[in-house]
């Protein structure tokens, strides 16, 4: 079943395209990551899926509904990039206010749970003006999660969080996801990102480069993998003959006496390297291939 | 009482089954206008005068020449003229930021994702005017003490003209995204609205004062019910603010 789906969904202030067409299908159940530089169009499209922005152009749905309605409305919980409140209210009566806006109002013992599950249990009652900013993103995704929605957007959920906290919301964001809820998250934090996230798309001047899971995304930038070698020393005889062969299977190679670094292609350029170093007689006694982190594939794409 | 009665009557049915995140938002606004300094000044600069104008009303007779109407109602006049003059003053005080102040501060965005642009429009109108109601309804009690009853009529024709001040406020909240150059420009408007409209009603007849139509003291002139086509107005402002508000991006 789909949770969210977009149709080439345009975005332009004036002559400045900020979005220039996302389709985009998210099945339900899915923790999804949205990457991106700043100014990419992340917040943009967050914005105009949960009705803050409208699009130029394109379409979308949510939950397989339009995305305006209020019954729809009732099913999605929005943390917005930037959360502000109102300063004389306290935390549980944003809560309160929130989730009888939300059509499912509740209690005051569910907004004391909700405010423990993301850590605010010893500022229940104190007003939001006296929050720090760290304690307004808390509050920012207990507001979003309240009235115990189907489909979670979060703008930048642990940004500007301690490392404890972090850790905290992430184990949060997961056990969510074993509830059945989809989440639809933006992130600078790439680690949090690759930990978290089922699938995962970057974005870049208001395209999607890539789309897809941790392991099709790594398996697509497999085809540069970093190969580090440690051999016995390599007879100076062959050095030359070695090196000149080696140079025609990859690219940045290192040589040193004992141990050798490459970018390959593909993985059977392993097996035909080590069988070069083997008629070489150069025993090989260890082989490390670095799998591309999501870093090394943000920083590619 | 009978139009306070059915008006409200008409928003507890509105406000009911699928419009009830409007009335989260219209009670939220009600309760919070009870809770300024300035909300409180003007609840005690208008209860002070309806009792007072009220109390010493008889001095007014002496003086000039009224008609048996207005002789009747002499005790409400006071409220009636604070409300012609400074009702827009006191309006755009307490509510120049209605909107635009949530915008701006972006406690919007948790408004707008969990309802349509159109309830918040209206429960923010309707919080107002639920505040100005209550307000009016004890000045007109207070009224009362002295007059033996309550004008119908004039309570109608003052609710009417607070109804159409308080939409305008909100139309302007909508239009103008700082708070504070809607508090400037309240001010401005408030003082000069009540002139201007009330010199359009009596102006001569160039093409100028064919705006006296889109203002509400043209409505107020004869003692019948012609005063309803200032709700009309008020509803016209009010689907001009929806609008815009659903156009704007938060």
């Amino acid at each position: 079943m789909i949770a969210i789906e977009t149709n080439d969904l345009k975005k332009a202030y004036g002559k400045m395209a900020v979005l220039k067409g996302i389709s985009l299908q998210i099945k339900k159940g899915e923790i999804f990551g949205f990457l991106g530089r700043n100014g990419a169009g992340k917040s943009t499209f967050i914005n105009i899926l949960t009705g803050i922005a409208n699009q130029s152009s394109g379409s979308f749905s949510i939950l397989g509904a339009e995305a305006h309605r209020s019954e729809t409305k009732k099913k999605i919980g929005v943390m917005p990039d930037y959360s502000t409140f109102y300063e004389h209210m306290s935390a549980v009566d944003h809560l309160r206010f929130f989730s009888d806006l939300s059509g499912n109002p509740a209690s005051k013992e569910r907004c004391i749970e909700v405010l423990k599950s993301v850590g605010l249990n010893d500022h229940v009652r104190k007003k939001t003006k006296k929050y720090s900013f760290g304690m307004k993103k808390k509050l920012g995704i207990a507001q979003a999660i309240i009235h115990d929605p189907e489909l979670l957007f979060l703008d930048e959920p642990t940004s500007g969080l301690d490392a404890e906290s972090v850790i905290h919301i992430q184990k949060l964001i997961s056990s969510l996801q074993e509830q059945g809820k989809t989440i639809f998250m933006t992130s600078h934090n790439l680690d949090e990102v690759e930990k978290i996230c089922t699938r995962v798309a970057i974005m870049r001047e208001g395209l999607i480069i890539k789309c897809g899971t941790m392991d099709e995304l790594k398996s697509f930038y497999r085809s540069t993998m970093i190969v580090k070698m440690k051999h016995s020393p390599i007879p100076p005889s062959e050095r030359e003959t070695l090196k000149k062969w080696l140079k025609g299977a990859g690219t940045d190679l290192i040589m040193k006496d004992q141990s050798l670094s490459i970018t390959v292609s593909s993985e059977k350029k392993i097996a035909e390297i080590i069988r070069a170093l083997n008629q070489s007689k150069v025993d090989v006694y260890g082989v490390h291939v670095e799998e591309p982190s999501l870093q090394d594939i943000f920083m590619e794409a | 009482m009978l139009l306070i009665t059915m008006s409200l009557s008409f928003f507890t049915t509105f406000i009911e089954g699928k419009k009830s995140r409007m009335y989260v938002i219209a009670k939220r606004e009600f309760f919070s206008l009870f809770k300024s300094i300035k909300s409180i000044i003007v609840i005690a600069i208008l209860f002070f005068t309806s009792f007072y104008s009220a109390k010493y009303s008889e001095f007014l007779m002496s003086g000039i020449e009224l008609s048996s109407y207005e002789q009747a109602n002499i005790h409400s006049s006071g409220l009636q003229i604070l409300i012609l003059l400074f009702g827009m003053l006191f309006v755009t005080g307490l509510s120049h930021d209605t909107i635009n102040r949530e915008t701006h501060e972006r406690t919007i965005r948790f408004l707008v994702t969990r309802t349509s642009k159109s309830s918040i429009v209206a429960g923010k109108f309707f919080g107002i005017w639920l505040f100005w109601t209550v307000c009016l309804v004890v000045s007109f009690l207070l009224v009362s003490i002295f007059s033996q009853g309550i004008s119908h009529l004039i309570f109608g024709q003052t609710l009417s003209l607070l109804t159409y001040q308080i939409a305008l406020a909100v139309l302007v909240s909508t239009i103008i995204s700082r708070p504070s150059f809607t508090m400037f420009l309240g001010v401005i408007v408030g003082i000069a609205f009540p002139i201007i409209g009330i010199w359009l009603v009596f102006g001569s007849d160039s093409w100028f004062s064919s705006i006296k139509f889109v203002m509400p003291y043209y409505y107020l002139l004869n003692d019948d019910f012609t005063y309803l086509l200032i709700l009309l107005l008020a509803a016209a402002l009010i689907g001009i603010a929806t609008q815009l508000f659903k156009r704007r991006e938060c």
